[in-house]
């Protein structure tokens, strides 16, 4: 529909069902956002990335099948174009760090305000 | 004047010589291996050989006319343990032991002790012969031998292995439920009545600070740089994290002629995690140091602080409740080293340690490898 092509598109990828259900929520509480696909594991996150080309996906960094690393530096390279917020548990340095290789602009720790989560998709999707 | 019969027994066996050698006086000075030195009978030091001050650091003008127990650590000398020495020496004539001594900078060598007692021809107590050796390098090259020695690397790589278990399970099971808990009431506070703001907030407040406090314990259950990048970079990394949090200023030192075994630095990890958290809670200092240095075929670290300086009953302290303090030095002992602290009032503390390193490709690794 011409509505929803119109709205911002996010792909979620966690492998904790509570945190994929809910992320979900938060953002479809966003009237212009529009949740198009939700995955449980890097290569899940990798395929549907390249399906659906969505302009932000939220990737944790512990995962099945490589992890948000592999899944990052996959997705950046299959859609250029799709930016990246890692939402995770771990915020040592290391972890940071490799994110940021793999292609990751935004890093936020879980357990910060939703609203913070949506504004940092909403930063990156307008920064392209 | 006691007749022959009520001679000291030993008196003949150990005698001072009337006149002493004067080969035999500059055998004794110049022997570098052994600390050879006098006791006058009440314990205090009067002669001092180029051993003595190889082995303990004392040059003859720094340490004659003292007490012998400046050699004890404050453990052993709490127990007594140089005065029951001496009287051990007088009744049976000699005492021999091996235990941790001290040097004029604090640190500790393992020591093997002869103490004899030196009556004159009368039986009268002259004073004590005391023999040294620096038995720190055979220890360590003994232990990494040694039943005991493996049991402890298994031990501490299995409580290791325990303790990320545990803390990996945190991470990925308590601390994700609480977060999607969390984010669902925030959405549910979005959606309710404005009568029920303010106790979702302080729901929310609630699940947040049991997610930090969440966060705090997996980090101090497994430090995640150790086994990535190396003990000084996790050290840093903690360290950054401690000070940043209490407002301090910090440096770390690292002067290792190479990188420590896995167990080892875990060792020392834990107990500069268990020294720095001593600091921040308690210290009311406004900067800390550590440094990492190689000594004695091992690594001599040192926490220092310029706080309030920790309480001097800290020593010896299952008695005081201090586990902070026993889980330290039992984690230093248990690895074959020692622990020790030192507190001054407005001084700040020195927590300082040393864990034995045995040499790359030692025997120990020729002999069980894996």
């Amino acid at each position: 529909m011409n509505v929803s092509s119109a709205r911002l598109k996010v792909l979620i990828g966690d492998d904790e069902p509570m945190i994929r259900d809910v992320v979900r929520e938060v953002l479809e509480a966003e009237p212009d956002f529009d949740v198009v696909a939700v995955a449980g594991d890097a290569e899940e996150a990798i395929r549907l990335a390249e399906r659906h080309r969505p302009a932000v996906a939220i990737l944790d960094v512990r995962m099945p099948c490589g992890g948000g690393v592999r899944a990052a530096r996959e997705i950046r390279r299959r859609s250029p174009r799709t930016r990246i917020v890692a939402f995770s548990a771990h915020g040592d340095p290391g972890v940071v760090e490799e994110m940021r290789r793999a292609g990751v602009t935004e890093y936020l720790l879980k357990g910060v305000p939703n609203d913070d989560l949506v504004a940092a998709v909403r930063r990156l999707a307008a920064a392209d | 004047m006691p007749d022959a019969d009520q001679e000291h027994p030993f008196h003949r066996q150990v005698r001072a010589p009337d006149r002493p050698e004067t080969d035999l006086e500059l055998l004794v000075q110049s022997v570098i291996d052994y600390s050879i030195f006098m006791l006058d009978p009440g314990g205090r030091i009067v002669s001092w050989n180029a051993g003595a001050q190889r082995i303990k650091g004392y040059a003859s003008e720094d340490i004659i006319g003292k007490h012998f127990s400046v050699f004890y650590p404050p453990e052993d000398i709490a127990a007594g343990k140089p005065d029951w020495e001496l009287e051990v020496a007088v009744t049976d004539g000699r005492l021999e032991d091996e235990g941790w001594r001290l040097r004029k900078d604090g640190t500790r060598f393992w020591a093997n002790v002869v103490i004899t007692a030196l009556f004159d021809g009368t039986g009268r107590l002259r004073g004590f012969g005391k023999v040294t050796r620096d038995m720190t390098e055979r220890r360590t090259a003994e232990r990494t031998l040694d039943e005991r020695g493996k049991l402890l690397n298994h031990l501490i790589r299995a409580q290791e292995a325990e303790r990320r278990r545990i803390a990996w399970d945190v991470h990925d099971d308590t601390i994700q439920s609480m977060v999607a808990v969390g984010m669902r009431i925030q959405l549910m506070a979005g959606r309710l009545p404005d009568e029920h703001a303010a106790a979702m907030s302080r729901l929310n407040d609630a699940v947040s600070a049991t997610i930090g406090r969440l966060r705090h314990l997996t980090f101090r259950m497994h430090p995640p740089e150790i086994d990535r990048a190396g003990l000084s970079e996790a050290l840093s990394d903690y360290l950054a994290q401690v000070a940043s949090e209490a407002g301090l200023t910090w440096e770390l030192r690292h002067d290792l002629d190479r990188e420590p075994s896995p167990e080892a630095a875990i060792t020392i990890f834990r107990v500069c995690q268990e020294a720095l958290t001593n600091v921040r809670k308690h210290a009311k200092a406004t900067s800390v140091t550590v440094s990492l240095s190689s000594a004695d075929h091992g690594v001599l670290v040192r926490v220092i602080d310029d706080g309030t300086g920790a309480d001097p009953s800290y020593h010896g302290s299952a008695r005081h409740g201090h586990f902070g303090l026993i889980e330290m030095r039992e984690r230093a002992e248990l690895a074959g080293g020692w622990w020790n602290i030192e507190g001054r009032s407005g001084e700040g503390t020195i927590v300082q340690f040393w864990l034995p390193m045995p040499p790359v490709g030692g025997p120990a690794e020729r002999y069980f490898p894996g």
